[in-house]
């Protein structure tokens, strides 16, 4: 058993922390976490990048704070190509990311709850390149049952 | 020295890559011109499949006769239109194809699992325009990843999303008009219903039944999006119906009662007639005494006002899981207007839809072991989870004798036709304390994995049994009549039927490669009839049949034809 403080050093032990040690690829969930910041219009923005040879998001967790329209900007200093797929509101967006390259999509989200991205290229979801972005918050007043408070886990 | 990245330029559509030529990406404005007198008069232009049944009346009956008893062995695959699976969606393993598709002047309009809606063209199956919701992977799902299909009205397209909202999109662009969240997905809403479009209103009701919410039927301006009214089907402390919940403690907010499945409407009552779910929890009636209205029960609304008129309560005080979300199919018989419903508990109720007033009871299924009703609707209980642990088995399981997949009247015979689901459930009460967004269903549950069948059964308006297609399944699908004198139904196992209407006879088979959950609709283009089906094995498979859980999922709409003669 492990605790949370433990986490990082335990994924180092067993070889989880990169590709082709442990598993072949990078466990999906070992990555680093993020949070998206808010601009006064409400509308937020986020950088993800790909380090070369971790592939793996970074952040591979984003945190957006509510739902709404983020602008985000995808990097991509690995070595190899690889490309996003991406949760919009209408579709999803899709962008090629070759060698050292740099890019933007616009996202809407709605909130609360949590959507995956990965770069659908080969087997780059599995090999690690699967994130997730997390949108915090409520739905609005008005979308609430009416009804006493009621607990929660 | 520094190297400049490439620029990788913004991210497109994942559209834009799916091989449409310059301008192909655009509907007709085909839906311009529907609104409620063209829905009222749906079966006036039998070419076109208008509304979630076909017609406000829900008989999913289409009087074209193209297609009949004398050619139907004939027919073949006209087009198919694979949608595919791509990525991590929630409910990977519970997604099922489930829509009606909707067809207006050559144009189908198609919703599918994970926020999916495109625009068909209905000759050729060539996608014109998709729209894509973005839904929560963590989002609460009873029963799987589904979507009924949409409404169309006003040069729109309605469609509810699993995380709650309601959306209005340009029906020539697919581009969304307006959006507004009718759920609280953190207290286990979401919602899966084809909406209803009445007069100037959208109405949409709620999912959510299993965790413990408090269902809701909701309309929306149609131009604006609005919200107009909210129609709740657990009365709060003080309102008619609450000595049906304990006076202390919240049971109430918690009551379920969900209106997850279309209603039909009548212009001449004003009154939309909704089916509603489960009481919550499921199977634990001891944190519930009473009946729970209007839990399990044919509720009708007020189009205008949003008010509930009367109701008819089929399993008062429900502990088997027996929504009553069946469909609600209007009809006349001997100069009364009547509604007829075939419950979940294994009963087809005949109200007189004017005043709720009950007409006849006759079971449909052969076990019935839960309880009995008379013919004059005094329910007796008398297999039930009651004590803490103790296994219970019962007929029908909590799917019922039949799902929420419709049956058909067909006014031509003057015959109800439903798939029925012969298949028991033990139960074994669980009792566990209420936290929102968690399941709160009180019991254990574990579907019959033997032992079990299914048929296409019809009934005259007396309740009487003319005859009977057997299978070796339960049938879970919705069925389609049609003036060819044909019952199409399709089956677990991807056979897809047509019986002759007024004997049963199997006329016509086609293996569609996977399992049927889901509404066939039929239409005509440039005088060619079609018959489509999306076929997509999926949802609460352990519920209604779990000896076809391991089947393949398939994500296909396939539509047959005659012939072309040329």
């Amino acid at each position: 058993m492990t605790t949370a403080q433990e986490r990082a050093g335990l994924l180092d032990e067993l070889g989880l922390d990169a590709q082709n040690k442990a598993a072949l690829g990078q466990v999906l969930g070992t990555g680093t976490i993020g949070q998206a910041t808010e601009r006064s219009d409400g509308r937020m923005e986020a950088t993800v990048r790909i380090r070369p040879d971790e592939i793996s998001w970074d952040p591979s967790i984003l945190v957006m704070p509510h739902g709404g329209d983020l602008e985000l900007e995808l990097i991509n200093d690995d070595l190899n190509t690889h490309c996003a797929l991406l949760p919009s509101n209408g579709d999803r967006k899709f962008i090629w990311l070759v060698n050292h390259s740099r890019g933007k999509a616009h996202l809407n989200l709605d909130g609360p709850g949590y959507y995956w991205f990965s770069s659908p290229t080969g087997n780059d979801e599995g090999r690690g390149l699967t994130g997730a972005i997390v949108v915090l918050g409520d739905v609005p007043p008005e979308a609430r049952l009416d009804r006493p408070n009621q607990p929660r886990p | 020295m520094t190297v400049e990245y490439v620029d990788a330029g913004e991210a497109i559509d994942q559209g834009n890559l799916s091989g449409k030529v310059p301008g192909g990406d655009v509907a007709p404005p085909v839906v311009r011109d529907v609104g409620y007198e063209r829905i009222l008069n749906a079966r006036s232009e039998p070419q076109n499949w208008l509304t979630y049944y076909g017609a406000y009346n829900g008989q999913r009956y289409s009087p074209l006769d193209q297609i009949n008893t004398e050619n139907v062995n004939r027919i073949g695959p006209a087009w198919v239109f694979q949608a595919g699976t791509t990525g991590i969606i929630a409910g990977a393993s519970t997604y099922s194809f489930e829509a009606a598709p909707i067809v207006v002047d050559g144009i189908m309009f198609l919703a599918g699992w994970d926020g999916w809606v495109w625009a068909l063209d209905a000759k050729t199956g060539v996608e014109i325009w998709r729209y894509k919701h973005a839904v929560p992977f963590d989002v609460s799902l009873c029963c799987g990843n589904v979507n009924r299909g949409v409404a169309v009205a006003a040069g729109k397209v309605f469609v509810v999303t699993a995380n709650a909202h309601v959306l209005a999109l340009d029906a020539t662009t697919g581009k969304r008009v307006w959006d507004r969240t009718y759920g609280d997905v953190r207290a286990g809403e979401s919602a899966t219903v084809a909406p209803l479009i009445v007069k100037d209103k959208v109405v949409v009701g709620s999912s959510g039944g299993e965790f413990g919410v408090r269902g809701h039927l909701d309309a929306f301006d149609l131009e604006s999006g609005e919200h107009q009214w909210r129609c709740y089907m657990v009365p709060k402390p003080g309102e008619p119906g609450s000595d049906t919940w304990p006076s202390d403690g919240e049971a109430w907010a918690r009551g379920g009662a969900n209106c997850w499945i279309t209603a039909t409407f009548d212009q001449e009552t004003n009154l939309l007639y909704v089916g509603t779910g489960n009481p919550a929890p499921d199977f634990d009636g001891a944190v519930r005494e009473g009946d729970n209205l209007y839990t399990d029960s044919i509720v009708a609304v007020d189009a205008d006002a949003g008010q509930i008129r009367w109701h008819y309560q089929c399993t008062p005080h429900d502990v088997w899981d027996y929504d009553s979300i069946g469909e609600c199919i209007l009809f006349e018989s001997d100069g009364r207007k009547l509604l007829g419903h075939f419950d979940k508990n294994g009963y087809l109720f005949v109200v007189d839809r004017t005043n709720g007033e009950l007409v006849q009871i006759t079971p449909f299924v052969d076990r019935i072991t839960w309880g009995a009703i008379t013919r004059d609707g005094q329910v007796t209980a008398k297999v039930y989870p009651d004590e803490e642990g103790v296994p219970v088995h019962f007929y029908p399981g909590p799917a019922g004798a039949k799902e929420w997949t419709h049956a058909a009247y067909s006014p031509k015979t003057g015959l109800f036709y439903v798939p029925v689901q012969d298949v028991g459930a033990t139960a074994t009460r669980r009792r566990r304390e209420f936290k929102e967004s968690i399941p709160y269903w009180g019991a254990g549950v574990q579907v019959d994995i033997e032992d079990m069948t299914g048929s296409i059964s019809a009934f005259d308006a007396n309740g009487d049994e003319r005859w009977r297609w057997r299978n070796e399944l339960p049938m879970c699908a919705s069925v389609l009549a049609t003036g060819g004198d044909l019952v199409f139904a399709g089956e677990p196992t991807g056979e897809f039927n047509a019986l002759d209407a007024r004997t049963g006879e199997l006329l016509w088979q086609f293996q569609c490669g996977s399992g049927h959950h889901s509404n066939p609709t039929t239409y005509m283009v440039d005088g060619r009839q079609y018959i489509a089906v999306p076929v997509g094995w999926g949802a609460w498979s352990e519920g209604f049949l779990p000896g076809m859980l391991g089947a393949g999922h398939g994500s296909a709409l396939i539509t047959f034809a005659l012939p072309e003669t040329s």
